[in-house]
């Protein structure tokens, strides 16, 4: 394993009684890389998020992540300690499809408890790096307020800020958007934008093919409980190899819903894949304006 | 009507003992039923087998045969305590068995998603049932809790079956010396009105500032 890798899955098997939910997931994650996870609902794919950090446990393989195994499937080879993985579960920053901020406690508070219960931080140290943060996602003005008082999309931002706060050396996002209001995606997808424009290394499971190819540096497409596909974003969103990532992609194409789709011709089958046009930017929304100039970088 | 204010100020006297043991045993059923109901949903799976096994003997047998087995069964292996320290220690094992499964609805009502978010964050188990999931099950859990010391209340009555001197004792009293029951016990229910309309309004009050709190 080279240094440069964060996140490593092996030979991953992971079932839930009887059913088989994916086996033979192998994967790396390199420092700074991006990586998209898409496929049909049902496929695994926010499983496989989970079991890196071990909210779910798996059956068999080996994830490392930051340099630990995370949970010793094979034989002779303990699972990481209670406290160990609290350790590394604070330099895993995790993004929940429903958001779960703790409604009891004000978005400051709810940015602040980890650090300052976790990593002892001072009253102002979590503070000031709570604003700081907050103000990174143009959400200052709603420090005081609590969760339920807050749009989808102003909830999953503080729930970024929330993550960040520890200063995760890698981030997972388990469908962020998918409860949000299709209006509320992009302030949440330009969040996750900058990012990665900082260098943060990131896997994300998404269903928003546009911003999967804009942002992401590789896409694994998940189906039938394989990795169907995977390679440069570009490369698999445009031209898969592999009929069933071909054919998911066909599927779910044409009606995604990101605002850039008038670019993709309708007729994606001519083309031998789905995406033919060029679709580099996401509709030209006023959203991403503020990383116009640094888009290009990518 | 001298003989009816004798007995009554007796009856008082009696409220004072009644709330002193309900106020005890609340205090130790609560921390005691947090601490089992904790120990039900996390804890090993013998301690889990025990709670269950507890709460169900609570639950299942007649809070009277439960005092009877408690204050004069004992005797028989030669431990003699007090009425008092009998009522006190009864009133607590029968509030444990029910706070328990108070707290465990409680905690069971916070969704999964809190619990994923606090490991995901790396805090410990006890900062996060600290910080995040007892406050919340807190609030969801008050009426349930107001009407638990309402109910432990209202278990004082049977005390006076083993000699407890507490309301109902006197009331006894008082109704085989004056002749009027209806007048001895008007009165008694009228203390006890007022002591539980209390825990009720003060257990309201704390709703009330949970709710603003949210």
């Amino acid at each position: 394993m080279s240094n440069d890798v964060v996140v490593e899955l092996e030979g991953v098997r992971k079932c839930f009684g009887p059913r088989v939910i994916f086996d033979d997931v192998s994967l790396s994650v390199h420092r700074s890389e991006v990586v998209a996870v898409i496929g049909p609902s049902g496929a695994g794919k926010s499983t496989l998020i989970r079991c890196i950090n071990r909210l779910n446990t798996f059956e068999r393989g080996v994830i490392r992540a930051l340099g630990h195994e995370v949970y010793g499937t094979e034989e002779g080879k303990p699972a990481l300690k209670r406290d160990e993985l609290r350790e590394l579960r604070t330099e895993i920053g995790m993004v929940f499809q429903t958001f779960n901020l703790f409604p009891h406690l004000t978005v400051m508070k709810n940015v602040m408890l980890a650090p300052q219960r976790v990593k002892g931080l001072s009253e102002a140290q979590a503070t000031a790096r709570a604003l700081e943060l907050l103000e990174m996602v143009g959400l200052s003005h709603r420090k005081d307020a609590h969760p339920r008082q807050l749009s989808g999309g102003e909830q999953q931002r503080v729930a970024i800020c929330r993550a960040l706060a520890m200063e995760p050396k890698v981030m997972l996002f388990d469908e962020p958007t998918s409860m949000l209001d299709p209006e509320l995606v992009g302030d949440v997808l330009a969040t996750i934008r900058r990012l990665a424009l900082d260098g943060m290394t990131m896997i994300l499971v998404t269903h928003e093919m546009m911003f999967a190819k804009e942002v992401a540096n590789t896409v694994v497409v998940m189906a039938d409980g394989r990795i169907a596909e995977m390679g440069p974003a570009r490369q698999v969103l445009s031209a898969p190899k592999t009929e069933r990532a071909r054919s998911f992609l066909e599927r779910v194409l044409p009606h995604t819903d990101g605002g850039g789709v008038t670019d993709v011709r309708t007729h994606p089958q001519d083309q031998g894949g789905p995406i033919a046009g060029p679709i580099d930017s996401i509709g030209g929304s006023a959203l991403w304006s503020r990383e116009a100039d640094e888009e290009e970088l990518l | 009507m001298s003989a009816i204010a004798l007995y009554t100020g007796e009856m008082l006297d009696g409220a004072v003992i009644t709330l002193e043991l309900t106020a005890g045993a609340t205090v130790v059923s609560l921390v005691a039923g947090a601490a089992g109901a904790v120990g039900r949903l996390y804890g090993p799976k013998a301690l889990k087998t025990f709670v269950m096994a507890y709460v169900e003997t609570i639950r299942g047998l007649p809070a009277i045969l439960q005092l009877f087995i408690l204050y004069f069964g004992l005797t028989q292996f030669g431990i003699d305590i007090s009425a008092y320290w009998a009522a006190f220690v009864w009133l607590c094992l029968y509030g444990t068995g029910y706070a328990i499964e108070i707290f465990r609805a409680g905690l069971q009502g916070i969704p999964e998603g809190q619990h994923e978010a606090t490991a995901a964050l790396g805090l410990t188990r006890f900062e996060a049932m600290r910080r995040v999931i007892i406050p919340q099950a807190w609030v969801a859990m008050l009426p349930a809790l107001t009407n638990f010391v309402v109910l432990e209340l209202k278990n004082t009555t049977l005390l006076y079956f083993i000699g407890v001197q507490d309301i109902m004792f006197h009331a006894r009293l008082g109704v085989s010396n004056s002749g009027q029951p209806l007048v001895v016990y008007g009165i008694a229910a009228g203390i006890y009105v007022v002591m539980n309309g209390t825990i009720s309004r003060v257990g309201g009050l704390l709703e009330k500032r949970a709710a603003i709190a949210r």
